[in-house]
């Protein structure tokens, strides 16, 4: 069970977020993501085990089927197929973006979010690591070059956000959690088009080149 | 019942358009379908407008109020003269060899989707099925706007895709926060609007506040508020004509409904000031960095674009500042929904004419489009708000509300809309007068693209000297439901 703590999942998710800044290999960074996701299943399967809802096991089904499954297989394909074994370049260097992932983290565990983080007062650690899991994710998006960081960034915020709402208690019920998921599938497959016609178009999968509309 | 109906047809009418493989047939289910829910929309204003407040046409997944109302009447018909616009614009597109039949048949697939997830979203009850509408519609327009296949528009896709589905998770965040609130209720039961509002007297206003944050953020991505309006010119700009008219004219609307939702639930706990305040600030920037940037503007597109997020920002500032300028954020959402999509349809016009979106290669509309020219001439009168139109009377409005509260803001804004009409001025003759291309024969190109815009112009002129009772009663209920 000791898999299954709150504190070793909710660290789970946010080292694999810090690592993806970290790392130049692209087949690691879709490993952080694979992880982090996994982390956000067995939350969720630890709900599942809380309420025995069997609409809670479909829900742990269907996301580790989109998340783990779906994402990882499209993400491997996808550095496979345009051979981006190395990751973008960022716009800060290292030791800058640990830097800045540092004082987003110390932020995340200010006054400010207080109101937050007490929502469940037993879960404050837990909250302040999401919310910094959070800010972090959206530091990988605006920091990476790289679409598939981009991709990678968005995913991870939203699981930040999902994990933020377990522990805070804000479960949706299983109707809206099925839409969430439909929602984030179709993202998905809009993201994997879209960045094979990027491909075709730039020859490239850096974001910083598409930089025709300067007007 | 309405909101049934309205969903009903458009899935059919997207699922048509995927089975059918003829033209004529994908051409008129379309038109069939928002006539069909235009139709709808009317009736579902008319219901509405005589029904007491609250609750209205409620059922379990559907609530619409006066406000949802006069929005889903604006995507009814914006919707229907789009689909008619459409039709004849695709078929200049198929004529020039720009696109072919399959391109046409993905249009009206997704053209019918977005509409659906629209009218959805502004129908819903639950917040996170709103959501879930709004993350919808980014996903069905983004291909639209990567409709031709060229760097620049895969380029705006791209960024519209990653800046809305960002902005949108943070104001998922946000509409997750006001959940709070309703602890005790939440696990299987779906969350209504109507459940919060009776709850929030158990909201933090703390947490209230942060979670009104998010969602401004989150959702003002959508509407375009400045700085997070990045992607609206582009998107707007490479999008086909019928499209763009589409995103300006409703669908920011629909993401500034969600903003307002939001700000009912954040002052019924952390009282009035504090939305307010945010809502001016955003107001303001935006009407100042659209207006600085329309100046120098050199693509008409663009133009309006910037327009729009200066229009926004008109409305946005209505709300801030209470009182009439309520009123007239209202009135103004209307006549804006009219006359921007009545501008992106000439502006197709003109492109279809030119080949081209760049201000400095469009000299002499008048002799080569006469009507279009002397369309646009009034819309652009009409939007940056010239008497005798309505946006001159909102405009007016809402600086009267300004300077009565803050007197700075109302300054500001002044010369902001000074700015903008000097600037957009100075672009529309520009490419109004001069030579016109030698070569360049004299004509529309087809007479059935001016109807659509006329017809909104005509709808806008005669709304601003005349509200029919049903409309003039649910501004009033919308008003007695969102001032302060």
């Amino acid at each position: 069970m000791e898999l299954l703590s709150s504190h070793f999942l909710a660290v789970t998710i946010f080292l694999t977020i810090i690592f993806s800044h970290i790392v130049k290999r692209n087949i690691i960074i879709v490993t952080a993501y694979g992880i982090q996701s996994s982390a956000i299943v067995l939350l969720l399967f630890r709900s599942f085990l809380e309420t025995k809802s069997l609409a809670m096991l479909f829900i742990v089904i269907l996301v580790a089927a989109i998340k783990v499954f779906l994402a990882i297989r499209f993400f491997v394909g996808f550095v496979k197929k345009y051979e981006a074994g190395l990751s973008s370049s960022a716009y800060l260097n290292l030791p800058l973006t640990l830097i800045v992932v540092a004082a987003l983290s110390t932020f995340a565990h200010s006054r400010l979010f207080m109101p937050l983080t007490t929502i469940i007062p037993g879960n404050t650690a837990l909250l302040s690591l999401s919310i910094a899991g959070m800010l972090i994710s959206l530091l990988l998006m605006i920091n990476r070059k790289g679409i598939l960081s981009q991709i990678i960034g968005v995913l991870s915020l939203e699981n930040a956000i999902v994990e933020f709402g377990l522990f805070a208690g804000l479960e949706q019920s299983p109707v809206l959690q099925i839409g969430i998921m439909f929602n984030i599938l179709v993202w998905l497959i809009i993201t994997a088009v879209f960045s094979s016609m990027i491909y075709r178009h730039f020859g490239t999968l850096e974001a910083a080149a598409m930089k025709n509309l300067k007007e | 019942m309405e909101p049934v109906i309205i969903i009903s047809i458009l899935s059919l009418a997207a699922l048509a358009c995927l089975v059918l493989n003829r033209l004529w047939a994908i051409e008129c289910v379309s038109v069939g379908a928002a006539v069909g829910v235009f139709i709808a929309a009317v009736s579902l204003s008319l219901s509405v407008s005589t029904q007491p407040q609250p609750p209205i046409a409620s059922s379990l997944f559907f609530s619409v109020d006066s406000l949802a109302a006069i929005i889903s009447l604006l995507i009814g018909a914006v919707g229907l003269a789009a689909a008619f616009y459409s039709v004849f614009y695709l078929r200049a597109e198929m004529a020039k060899g720009i696109i072919g039949f399959h391109r046409v048949k993905q249009y009206f697939i997704l053209f019918n989707l977005f509409l659906l997830a629209m009218f959805f979203a502004v129908m819903v009850n639950n917040p996170i099925l709103m959501w879930i509408a709004i993350e919808s519609t980014t996903l069905s327009t983004v291909f639209l706007i990567s409709f031709y296949d060229k760097p620049t528009a895969l380029e705006a896709a791209w960024k519209y895709l990653i800046i809305n589905s960002t902005g949108l998770l943070l104001g998922f965040f946000g509409t997750l926060l006001y959940f709070t609130s309703v602890h005790s209720t939440s696990g299987n039961t779906l969350i209504s609007w109507d459940m919060l509002m009776a709850n929030a007297a158990n909201l933090n206003p703390l947490i209230a506040k942060i979670a009104f944050i998010f969602v401004l953020i989150g959702y003002g991505t959508k509407v375009g508020f400045a700085p997070m309006h990045t992607w609206l010119p582009d998107a707007h700009s490479k999008a086909p004509a019928p499209i763009s008219a589409l995103l300006s004219g409703v669908l920011l609307n629909i993401a500034l409904f969600a903003v307002l939702r939001f700000k009912l639930l954040t002052d019924a706990v952390a009282g009035h000031a504090f939305s307010e305040w945010l809502l001016i600030s955003f107001g303001l920037v935006s009407i100042i960095i659209a207006a600085l940037i329309m100046l120098t503007q050199q693509n008409y597109k663009r133009l309006l674009a910037y327009s729009s997020i200066e229009n926004m920002g008109i409305a946005v500032l209505g709300f801030g500042v209470g009182g009439i300028g309520v009123f007239a954020a209202i009135t103004h959402i209307i006549y804006h929904a009219l006359v921007k999509p009545a501008l992106f349809f000439l502006a197709g016009n003109i492109f279809l004419k030119y080949s081209s979106t760049k201000i400095a290669n469009i000299r002499g509309i008048i002799s080569a489009l006469p009507v279009t020219a002397g369309l646009f001439l009034a819309a652009f009168f009409a939007v940056t708000g010239t008497p005798p139109f309505g946006i001159f009377f909102t405009k007016v409005y809402i600086l009267s509300a300004c300077m009565g509260t803050n007197l700075f803001a109302g300054l500001i804004a002044l010369f902001a809309f000074a700015l903008v009409f000097i600037g957009f001025f100075r672009q529309v003759i520009a490419m109004m007068f001069g030579e016109k291309p030698a070569e360049m024969p004299v004509g529309e190109i087809n007479r059935l693209l001016i109807a659509p815009p006329l017809l909104l112009l005509a709808a806008a002129l005669a709304l601003s000297f005349y509200l029919p009772p049903f409309l003039s009663e649910l501004i009033t209920q919308a008003l007695g439901k969102y001032s302060l």
